[in-house]
This record gives structure tokens, C-alpha cells and sequence, in this order.
């Protein structure tokens, strides 16, 4: 029979069950192999560029943009969250002081200089504490009532800044200020508690949009109408289905934004997305790994793909550092040497990750860290981890806990490397749990925890003086790592009172030097993910601190499709 | 019967008192608020100001205040506003049950018009090929979970036709060509599990039933196949196939959940998840009790179909 069976020889021979667990066994082998070395030879390069040149033809004006979204904005009062769900798109309805450059303006994706938005100049005083904006003249709010276009003036600014400082997450920022000055139509004078030369930065920052004193004052709150001075008006918003901005025709900036509506749809789960960029429901698409690029790139071989690089890693371990035994350095070092970063970066993010670090770099030197710039406690050295916990009394190890919430599935193998780290390096037993959001991040914000938290500093702000002073100030209430070293007070400090870039690139370098050697923050890696546009898009490439959708979303006004 | 309707009304009086203090309960039990959801993102708010904002919001009242208060919101149809995007309840479910209804009738439909006439063929044709097919069909359906066919649907849309239902929800009355692409997906992965389990139940109770004498009589007195089948053994298989409809409604709109959000539906599954990811008392309380309430009714619904399909039954 076999020598006349049509059947493919594979097919002929029955497979019993031990023949399938033997292949198996030997195909999933094979598979973790390949996926291995697949991972390093990825992490060696990304076919991707990190940088999307802006076009040399001139824009062309109209179309619909339209970007499947993740987030949904829970409310439209910037003064009321911080959330991505709402500054995915407030940066384009409303405008700031000061802004971060667009792609077509910027010379990388790390060039952090500031351009004027609604303030044409700004200086400060000698020590720092004023600061004094020239507006812009001809800027009209968007002709909408009750604002109907009315020019925009420097008590806008006083307004709203003294709004944000009443109520609201936006108050830290703002409380700084002692009181606004405005000699005329055009100049707002800010006078500072303390002396901060990073106070421009802070007002650049997406939170710091400037809202209309006569929606507020109607309707008591800003959760109905978004008005602003910015490239897009609001057309409508309907919670969980859409929300639709329409190009501003009287916009200050002349001839911009190009693109006649921005549509972002709400879109929570992951694989829609995927489906919508591939079938041009989307033409912005994010994605974490290069295996997922890959495939993408498959269906869509036209697709632009920008290899991001990830600045900074938003979560580490965070540890009760102001109990024992993580008060002492030698347990925190010990832990740090005691964990396989790279192992991380090669497995959970494919070889496309960062090691981990909390400053963005490209605040204190040129390039990413390598291992070795992290310094001795960062390096995974198990022997030297043991002996270290041994001399700080913990010879056998102990037993601790560690919450966490899963932002993304990659953060649970990495809870998990940790927690088989720690168990198999130091004999530190931790007992995981796994938390809802709400439950998670009251908890965690709240800092009475004991043990060990997976925590995070959130990505609404990029200003160096938010990455330092903000989350490491021991009086800072977004010190959420429990920061508590006089060394880092004093520098931190020192950063605000220090202008010249060139000193304060030295003073933040201080800043993680201190920080990776007393392991006060301990990072964890990143993804690095990529930006994928449909091949008509234009002028979008993502900066260094921004991608272009999220917080990053101004970049929009001046992108443009050529089709 | 009209006692019997009041009996069972009365009866689902306890049920709903009992769902609203195990919903109530659960919710305080969990640990945050929807203040901390919202607010204490940035770390920005003191924690005077968030004393302030739960007194403001009647968070600190004791629970059996609280408690008291949300029911006579409840029996007085004004059940609040949200507290995470202040938006009144009723605003909110006027949008999002629509979406759901439609969602939850369509896959009903489907489900039906794919359960019956296979259930009937695997049982008229029993231990045939097409029998066999069916009952795969319908393991299948009972095993894969809602998040993985919805997934697996609309990724093979995607790479195999180039096409996925429309993103950004259009009502029937605004684009009913649109909405009806936007539906057809989510109601099938939705139905196809529905279908299973019917199916499944009619094959076996078709089966019974035709081996019933007066089914054999219709036979004899030659009838022709189909009357027989579908006149007089279909009708009287029908009564567990209703309860089976009936007691999958529950699964069915927990189906919603996930199918709303694989499909970006606006409909009463997504607007609850959120709800109780961000502690939203009044909104979570409001959905639970009126999905509590949909599910008597729908009980009682099915227990009266029964004497449609079988006349001897009589209620007291």
C-alpha cells in the first residue's frame, strides 16, 4: 500500500503520542533556540531607522488623519489629569508658552531646544526667580464662543498659570509661583518663590496649555469645551468612540496645520490597532517589539518604521528605602548586582531594550549608557551579590513582597526574572502580587508600602528640572522612589540655580552618579518599540522624549500626507 | 398566571436587594477610590485636597449612609453622575445600552439560525458526517474563549480580506450600513459560542423526541419527514433549548465585555470595566443592578415561553 499511497510520506506513518511529545519536545527546543539567538542578533542592529528626516517638497494641504487609540480621555479639564488619554490631543486645541521642536524644525531626535509658542522671547532675571514672556501679538483664541476669536493677552497667561496653582494636578508645578506681572498687553513678568532656571522647561511641558478664563467662568469647570489658541478645534468628543479636531483656519502660525481633521479613535485593544494600520484605518501605529514590526511590515512593506530609543526607563524596582533592611545600600547594591538586566533585554524586549536608567541621558552626555557607565552596583555579579547581603547581615537571605501592576504583558516575565534572580542569587524569597490599577497606584502613591513595588515615574513631563528635583527632592510629593538623600537635596537644588547648560549637564551627571551608586532608584529595562506610519505620511518622526502619538501628539500640526 | 407573574416579581424583590449589597459591598471592599484614580496620578494632590473632594463627593459619609442613599437614588430613578467624568448615569446609559442590546440581539439571532437547523440535522443524520462536523463545530464553539476567536477574527480579516469592521461606533439610525458592518463580526464570535451549547441541547433532545410513540406514529401514518420533525418533534424538544437560551443570557452579556472592546463597541461591557477600574461607585452599582434586574425579567420570560410551547403546562 505505501508504494502507491498519494499521501505525502509524512503523512503516512500514524503518529502515536509518544512520537508527538518527542516532537514536540524537540520542536519547541528548536523554537527557543531560534528565538534566542534571534533576540541577540537583533539587539545587534535594527533594520530601522531611529530618524525620520522631514520631506524637502513642500506640504500639501488637506486630508484626514486618523489614528486608532489606546486611550480615551476621562475628562477634557487639563487642570483635572495628567492623563494620556486627554494630552494625546490638547496640544493641538491649545498651545503653551514655550515648546520643544517639531520634526520638521528639529535637527534629531534628541535636539531639546526650546522654540516660542504663544510667547515669541523669554528671559530670566540674573538669580533666576523671574521670568518675563514676550507674547506673541495677533494670537486669537479659536472662534468659538463665547471667545469668538478674541486676541489672546498676557492676562490670559496670569489667569490660567493661577488657576492651575489653585486646584488641581497641575498645582506642584505652579504653586511655585509667588505672583504675575503683566506691564502690558503682551508681557507676562513671573516671579518665582525660588530661584529655577529650568522654570521655561516646566512651562513647556503639554500640562502647561493655556486655557480661556471665560469657559471656566461659565461653566465652572473645563469638562464640557476645550477652547485654545491652538491648531485644532475640538469638533467633537464622544466618550469610548471618537474624538474628531478640525483644522483651525485662523491659527496664528499661517498656512498651518495642514491636515484638515485629526480623527483618534478609541481603540483599547492592541490587536485592532494592528489590524486597523493594516487595513488604513490607522495611518499611526505603535508597537513594542521588532518581531511585531516585522510582521507588520509583512502585509504593509511600505509602512515608514522609525526605531524609537527610549531616553529613560519609567519603572523600576522601588524599594521601602526608609525601613530595613532596604535602608541599608549594601542590601540595595546586592540586589542590583544580584539581577540579569541584559538577560531581560535579550528575552522580554528581543534585544531591542535599555538597560535601564531614570535621568534622560541626553540631559548629561551624548550617547545611552552602556553597562559600564552605570557603574560597579549595576553590573550582574551574583558572587560579589552574595557576599555583600552576607556582610549586611542577611548571610541566608530573607523573605520580602513586591506589588505591581502589569502596564504592559512584558512586565510580568520581568517581575518573574527578578523574583527567580533574587531567589536564586541571594536566596531572597518574593512573594508577588499582582494589582488592579486603581488598587496599585493608590497604594503605591500613597508610600507606606513595605518590601518592594514595581514603580514608575509618569511620562506627562520630560523637563530635566521634572526628572530630578521633582521625583528625587525629598520634599517633592512626587518623590514616589522615597528618595531621601541630603546629597541629592542639595543637588537637585543646585540644578535650578544653575543657567549655563554646559553646568548643569555637569551638576545632572552628579545627580545619577549619586544616584546609581547609593541604588536609590533601581531601573529596570524598557522597551524601545517602534513608530510605524502609512507610507503617505509626513514630518512625523518622534523625538527623543516624544513619540508622536501620546504626549508627543503636537507634533500633528505639522505633519502632512501626500496623497 | 397573573399570580404567578406577581409571585415571581415579588420574588425578585430579595434577589435585587441581595445583588445591590453584594455590588455595594464588593466595591468598598476594594482597595481605592476613584479619587485616587483620577487624581493622585501626578502626585500633585495633598492630601487636605483629597479630604475635601470625598466629602464633596459623599465618600466619607459611614457605608450604611452611603448605602441608603444610593438606593433611594435607585428606586427614585435618578441614580447620579459619575464620579471619574461627571457625566449623569442615565446620559451615559441612554449611549451604551443601545450598543449592547443591538450587539446581544444580533448574536442571539445567530446563534439561533445556526444552533436549530444544525442541531436538528445532527440528530436527523445522527453518527453521519455532517453529524460529526456539528458536534465538532460545537466543541469548538464551547471551548475557544470570546477573546481569543475575536482576537483571531479580526487579525485574519485584517491580513487575509485587507478589512475590519469600521472603528468609531455609527448608530443603526445614522449609517445602518456601517453599523451593520460594525456588528456582524462581534455578534458571530458572540453567537458562535451561544450556538454551541444550543446546538448541542437540540441535537440531543430532537433525538429523544423522535424516538417518542407519537413521533413513530406520525411515521406511521406518513407524514412526510420534514412535518414530522419540525411540526411535531421540534416544538416539544424546544423547552430545554429555551431554558438553555435563557440560563447563556448571563454568559452572553459577560461575552459583551470582552467583545465591545476586541470590536471598540461603546456598549454597557466597556462602560462597566472602566467603571470598576476606576472605582466608579454610582456607574458600577447602576450597570450591576440593571443587568440583575434584565436577568430576572429574562427568567421569567423564558419560565411563561414554556406554556407557549407546551400547552399542558399551567402556572399557579
Amino acid at each position: 500500500m505505501a508504494a502507491t499511497d498519494p499521501r505525502p510520506a509524512s503523512r503516512r506513518t500514524p503518529l502515536t503520542r509518544r512520537d508527538f511529545v518527542k516532537r514536540t519536545a524537540v520542536g519547541g527546543a528548536a523554537a527557543l533556540a531560534v528565538g534566542a539567538s534571534r533576540g541577540r542578533a537583533l539587539a545587534a542592529a535594527s533594520p530601522h531607522p531611529d530618524w525620520i528626516a522631514a520631506s524637502a517638497k513642500p506640504p500639501k494641504r488637506g486630508g484626514v488623519l486618523t489614528r486608532a487609540s489606546a486611550w480615551d480621555p476621562p475628562v477634557i479639564d487639563p487642570r483635572l489629569t495628567q492623563s494620556v488619554g486627554l494630552f494625546q490631543f490638547v496640544g493641538l486645541t491649545s498651545n503653551r508658552l514655550v515648546r520643544y521642536p517639531f520634526s520638521d524644525e528639529a535637527s534629531g531626535p534628541s535636539d531639546l531646544s526650546l522654540k516660542g509658542d504663544l510667547a515669541e522671547s523669554w528671559t530670566a532675571s540674573p538669580d533666576q526667580r523671574v521670568w518675563t514672556f514676550k507674547l506673541r501679538q495677533g494670537v486669537k483664541w479659536q472662534n468659538v464662543a463665547p471667545l469668538n476669536g478674541r486676541e489672546f493677552v498676557a492676562a490670559d497667561v496670569k489667569y490660567c498659570f493661577e488657576q492651575y496653582a489653585k486646584e488641581g494636578v497641575q498645582a506642584f508645578t505652579f504653586q511655585e509661583i509667588e505672583g504675575i506681572e503683566t506691564p502690558d498687553k503682551h508681557t507676562a513678568r513671573i516671579h518665582l518663590k525660588t530661584p529655577n532656571s529650568l522654570f521655561a522647561q516646566n512651562v513647556a511641558e503639554p500640562v502647561a496649555v493655556l486655557f480661556s478664563k471665560e469657559v471656566l467662568e461659565e461653566d465652572g469647570d473645563l469638562k464640557k469645551r476645550l477652547i485654545g489658541t491652538g491648531p485644532y478645534i475640538m469638533k467633537e468628543h464622544t466618550r469610548k468612540v471618537r474624538v474628531v479636531l478640525q483644522r483651525n483656519p485662523d491659527y496664528w502660525d499661517k498656512g498651518r496645520p495642514y491636515v484638515d481633521e485629526y480623527v483618534i479613535l478609541s481603540t483599547p485593544d492592541a490587536a485592532t490597532r494592528l489590524a486597523a494600520f493594516r487595513t488604513g484605518q490607522s495611518d499611526i501605529l505603535w508597537v513594542a517589539s521588532p518581531s511585531e514590526a516585522d510582521v507588520i511590515r509583512k502585509t504593509n512593506p511600505n509602512s515608514l518604521v522609525q526605531a524609537y530609543h527610549n531616553t529613560l526607563a519609567p519603572f523600576g524596582v522601588a524599594l521601602a528605602q526608609d525601613r530595613p533592611p532596604f535602608n541599608d545600600v549594601r542590601v540595595r547594591r546586592a540586589i542590583s548586582m544580584a539581577i540579569d538586566r541584559q538577560k531581560m533585554v535579550d528575552t522580554v524586549f528581543e534585544g531591542h531594550g535599555i538597560l535601564g536608567w531614570g535621568v534622560p541621558y541626553i540631559y548629561y552626555q551624548d550617547t545611552p549608557p552602556t553597562a559600564k557607565d552605570l557603574g560597579p552596583w549595576w553590573q550582574y555579579k551574583p558572587a560579589e551579590a552574595k557576599k555583600l547581603l552576607a556582610e549586611a547581615g542577611h548571610p541566608n537571605g530573607f523573605e520580602t513582597t513586591l506589588f505591581y501592576y502589569e502596564y504592559f504583558p512584558q512586565m510580568t516575565s520581568q517581575v518573574q526574572l527578578v523574583q527567580q534572580d533574587l531567589k536564586k542569587n541571594l536566596n531572597i524569597t518574593v512573594k508577588i502580587t499582582k494589582l488592579d490599577y486603581t488598587s496599585y497606584y493608590g497604594r503605591y502613591v500613597e508610600g507606606k508600602w513595605d518590601g518592594m513595588s514595581w514603580g514608575f515615574q509618569s511620562g506627562h513631563a520630560i523637563g530635566l528640572d521634572e526628572r530630578t528635583y521633582m521625583y528625587m527632592h525629598s520634599k517633592s510629593t512626587k518623590n514616589f522612589f522615597r528618595v531621601n538623600d541630603p546629597v541629592i537635596d542639595e543637588l537637585t537644588t543646585k540644578l535650578r540655580r544653575t543657567p549655563d547648560r554646559a553646568e548643569q549637564r555637569a551638576v545632572a551627571k552628579k545627580i545619577v552618579d549619586r544616584e546609581y551608586d547609593q541604588v536609590l532608584r533601581m531601573w529596570m529595562p524598557y522597551d524601545n518599540g517602534f513608530m510605524m506610519f502609512q507610507p503617505h505620511m509626513r514630518n512625523v518622526a518622534s523625538g527623543a522624549l516624544r513619540r508622536t502619538d501620546g504626549y508627543g501628539s503636537p507634533t500633528i500640526a505639522r505633519a502632512w500626507m501626500e496623497k | 398566571m397573573y399570580k404567578y407573574v406577581l409571585r415571581r416579581l415579588l420574588l425578585a424583590v430579595p434577589v435585587l436587594v441581595l445583588s445591590s449589597l453584594i455590588v455595594f459591598g464588593l466595591m468598598r471592599v476594594m482597595p481605592g477610590d476613584a479619587l485616587t484614580a483620577l487624581m493622585a496620578e501626578s502626585g500633585n494632590i495633598g492630601d487636605k485636597e483629597l479630604k475635601k473632594l470625598r466629602k464633596d463627593l459623599g465618600l466619607d459619609r459611614p457605608y450604611h449612609e452611603q448605602y441608603l442613599l444610593w438606593v433611594w437614588q435607585m428606586v427614585s430613578f435618578n441614580p447620579g453622575d459619575s464620579i471619574f467624568t461627571n457625566e449623569p448615569i442615565p446620559v451615559a446609559l441612554r449611549k451604551a445600552i443601545p450598543v449592547t442590546l443591538e450587539l446581544a440581539t444580533l448574536a442571539i439571532i445567530l446563534g439561533l439560525v445556526i444552533a436549530i437547523p444544525v442541531g436538528v440535522l445532527s440528530a436527523t443524520r445522527q453518527d453521519s458526517t455532517s453529524d460529526y462536523v456539528g458536534r465538532v463545530v460545537a466543541v469548538s464553539g464551547l471551548s475557544l474563549p470570546d477573546f481569543w476567536l475575536g482576537t483571531l477574527v479580526i487579525t485574519f480579516a485584517a491580513i487575509w480580506f485587507q478589512w475590519i469592521p469600521p472603528i468609531g461606533y455609527a448608530s443603526l439610525w445614522e449609517s445602518p450600513w456601517r453599523n451593520l458592518q460594525q456588528f456582524l463580526l462581534p455578534a458571530a464570535v458572540l453567537g458562535f459560542r451561544l450556538s454551541a451549547a444550543t446546538m448541542r441541547m437540540t441535537r440531543s433532545t430532537v433525538l429523544e423526541v423522535l424516538r417518542e410513540d407519537y413521533v413513530r406514529t406520525a411515521w406511521a401514518k406518513g407524514l412526510a419527514g420534514r412535518l414530522v420533525v419540525y411540526k411535531h418533534a421540534l416544538k416539544n424538544a424546544l423547552i430545554p433549548v429555551v431554558t438553555i437560551v435563557g440560563g447563556q443570557l448571563g454568559t452572553l452579556l459577560a461575552g459583551t465585555v470582552v467583545v465591545e472592546t476586541i470590536f471598540a463597541l461603546p456598549g454597557m461591557g466597556r462602560l462597566t470595566v472602566e467603571a470598576i477600574l476606576f472605582r466608579d461607585y454610582p456607574v458600577v452599582q447602576t450597570n450591576v443592578m440593571l443587568v440583575a434586574a434584565t436577568l430576572v425579567t429574562l427568567n421569567l420570560v423564558v419560565d411563561l415561553t414554556y406554556a407557549w410551547l407546551d400547552p399542558r403546562i399551567r402556572y399557579r
